[in-house]
């Protein structure tokens, strides 16, 4: 990365809980973040509403290349999952 | 004799190591072999090991799966019966569909869901509970859980390892499957949205436990015991004037598919099991043999790397190398969850730290799946063991991405159980979970700790040579070699490893 070094605090809000994950509002229009929940360290029971802080980075392409295997997943699934024949 | 073990002909869980020879070989967690003393060195005679239980496992080769009218086992052919799909949906209300697909391995390279759990096929035998008495399991053949929801959400979204399966697998871990098995995959489709909420991965369990638990009843009818392959015994011996010691091992408790079942009826089943989280994560001490025979249904967590999947408690390595230890005194396993909220994460490690003072033991080994908030309470059961003036030893993937995000001056003997090349979550399964050479090291460790020999510290950035170097130091000392298992560079590469993380 060109810039993983340029660190910035960000804050969000918790806009989604289920039992496994949080859904985060990025404060400032900024974008949405899902993440499991063992990635939010928390004193409190969580709360939609609540507000957290993060560190991060910009977020860079790593190259121009498009991974087929995260596009195509689904089809390959319907193409290839055959019923047992046996 | 060595106390612990009998005669244990069978490959078909890892075979403990067991380095000790009475030398208690030292490593520390920077490259520099310990004393390789003998702290119980004075002559006297020790007390002859106690024999608390044993446990039997036997063997049924499956050589083909197929389906047919009825569920059954021939000879080494295991049939299961056409239609079984629809009573497993049907005995879930949020499972909407149910697929059985029979991986053989010309199939290997099949897509798939991303796989959710590795279980045995095993049953007691009547009159037996789980952990001790007479297990029968198949041989050859394992369960693997899948699954989506309506929408085609992957139940274990983030991280999840869908794809083709011989990409996908790191064969042979003690949690995955071993190459040449077949695999009676499920794929489980669950209500929309429920995949992030805790009635549905349990829901994806349960529907596939019917057919296993068909499986079951087809297996304890078996009376031919020509059809028996293998046996092996395990005994759980105490040894009184060795070092005593517990396993604690930090399972996930944070929700959903954060979750374990113990103590089910059958192992690895789902009756009689009770999920962690309704226990509230508090510390639950089983024996070792009831680890070795299912006492864990893991509902397994993200992070396909990390997870430790129910087969790898069947085939639990730290557990596995301690109970034949002649040198330590294996008094039980402790199993904690891992709760979400800090002030749960402290209850319960500072019930963990009072059971360890309660049993007053000599060492104790912690250790954690994954990574993220549950190195909270991994560092805390290990600051409540230590400050109670106990050796411990704590294992966890950490490397570069796994990085604990917090310590204590009490976490000084630490094993990392990464194998992958870059340090990080791979998405292989079960790449990074704790393996033989992981244990030994750990044994090692504590052993030292215990003898009061001194275990350097750590540099701060993450270098695989100590692992390395403390194999070969071990090694040497023993005099016993130690191949350290392969990693995912021996898989035919995915288009999505090598762009990913080349």
């Amino acid at each position: 990365m060109k810039y993983g070094d340029k660190i910035i605090y960000m804050e969000g809000v918790i806009v989604e809980v289920t039992d496994g994950a949080v859904g985060i509002d990025l404060k400032g229009r900024l974008g949405y973040l899902k993440i499991p929940m063992r990635m939010l360290i928390t004193d409190y029971e969580i709360k939609v509403g609540q507000e957290v802080g993060f560190q991060m980075s910009f977020i860079e392409q790593l190259g121009p290349e498009v991974n087929e295997h995260y596009i195509h997943n689904h089809q390959n699934m319907a193409a290839e999952t055959d019923p047992n024949e046996s | 004799m060595d106390a612990g073990r009998s005669v244990m002909p069978s490959v078909r869980i890892k075979q403990p190591l067991v380095f000790s020879d009475g030398n208690a070989a030292g490593q520390s967690a920077a490259s520099s072999l310990i004393a390789a003393g003998n702290a119980a060195s004075g002559k006297a005679v020790a007390p002859e090991p106690k024999l608390i239980r044993s446990l039997t496992r036997k063997h049924y080769k499956i050589t083909e799966v197929k389906r047919g009218p009825e569920t059954r086992i021939d000879g080494t052919v295991l049939t299961i019966r056409e239609g079984i799909e629809q009573e497993a949906i049907d005995s879930q209300p949020l499972v909407h569909d149910l697929k059985i697909d029979i991986i053989t391995p010309d199939r290997y390279h099949t897509y798939s869901e991303t796989i959710m759990d590795v279980q045995p096929i095993a049953t007691k035998e009547k009159g037996c509970e789980v952990g001790s008495g007479v297990t029968r399991v198949l041989d050859g053949v394992i369960i693997m859980v899948t699954g989506t929801d309506d929408n085609g959400v992957q139940i274990g979204e983030f991280g999840s390892s869908e794809g083709y399966l011989d990409e996908n697998i790191m064969w042979g871990r003690p949690g995955a499957p071993d190459e040449g098995e077949i695999f009676i995959k499920t794929q489980v489709t669950i209500q929309a949205g429920t995949n992030m909420e805790r009635p549905g991965p349990l829901a994806a369990h349960s529907a596939t436990d019917v057919i296993t638990n068909e499986i079951r009843q087809a297996l304890k009818k078996l009376d031919d015991e020509s059809l028996v392959v293998d046996t092996e015994e395990f005994h759980q011996y105490r040894r009184p004037g060795k070092k005593k010691v517990i396993v604690v091992k930090e399972i996930m408790g944070q929700g959903a598919m954060h979750d374990n079942l113990l103590l089910p009826v059958e192992p690895v089943g789902i009756l009689g099991a009770k999920p962690n989280v309704d226990i509230g994560n508090v510390p639950v001490v089983v024996s070792p043999l009831e680890v070795l025979d299912g006492c864990i249904h893991a509902l397994t967590c993200i992070g396909p790397a990390s997870k430790e999947m129910s087969r790898h408690y069947w085939r639990e390595p730290l557990v596995l190398e301690t109970l034949f230890d002649p040198d330590l005194d294996l008094c039980g396993v402790l199993l904690v969850g891992s709760p979400q909220i800090n002030a749960e994460k402290f209850y319960v490690s500072k019930r963990v730290g009072m059971t360890c003072e309660a049993l007053d033991v000599d060492g104790a080994f912690v250790t954690t799946e994954g990574f993220g908030n549950n190195h909270i309470d991994f560092a805390s059961h290990i600051e409540q063991i230590g400050m109670r003036g106990i050796s411990v030893v704590g294992l966890s993937f950490c490397a570069k991405q796994g990085a604990l995000v917090v310590g204590n001056k009490y976490m000084t003997c630490m094993v990392d159980n990464n194998k992958s090349e870059g340090g990080i979550e791979n998405e292989v399964l079960a790449n990074n979970t704790l393996c033989p050479e992981d244990a030994i090291r750990a044994i090692a460790m504590l052993k030292t700790a215990m003898d009061g020999g001194d275990v350097k510290a750590a540099q701060k950035k993450w270098d695989p040579k100590v692992k390395k170097d403390n194999i070969e130091l071990i090694s040497n000392v023993t005099g016993k070699p130690i191949i350290p298992v392969k990693n995912e560079t021996s898989l035919p590469i995915s288009k999505k490893r090598l762009e990913k993380y080349s």
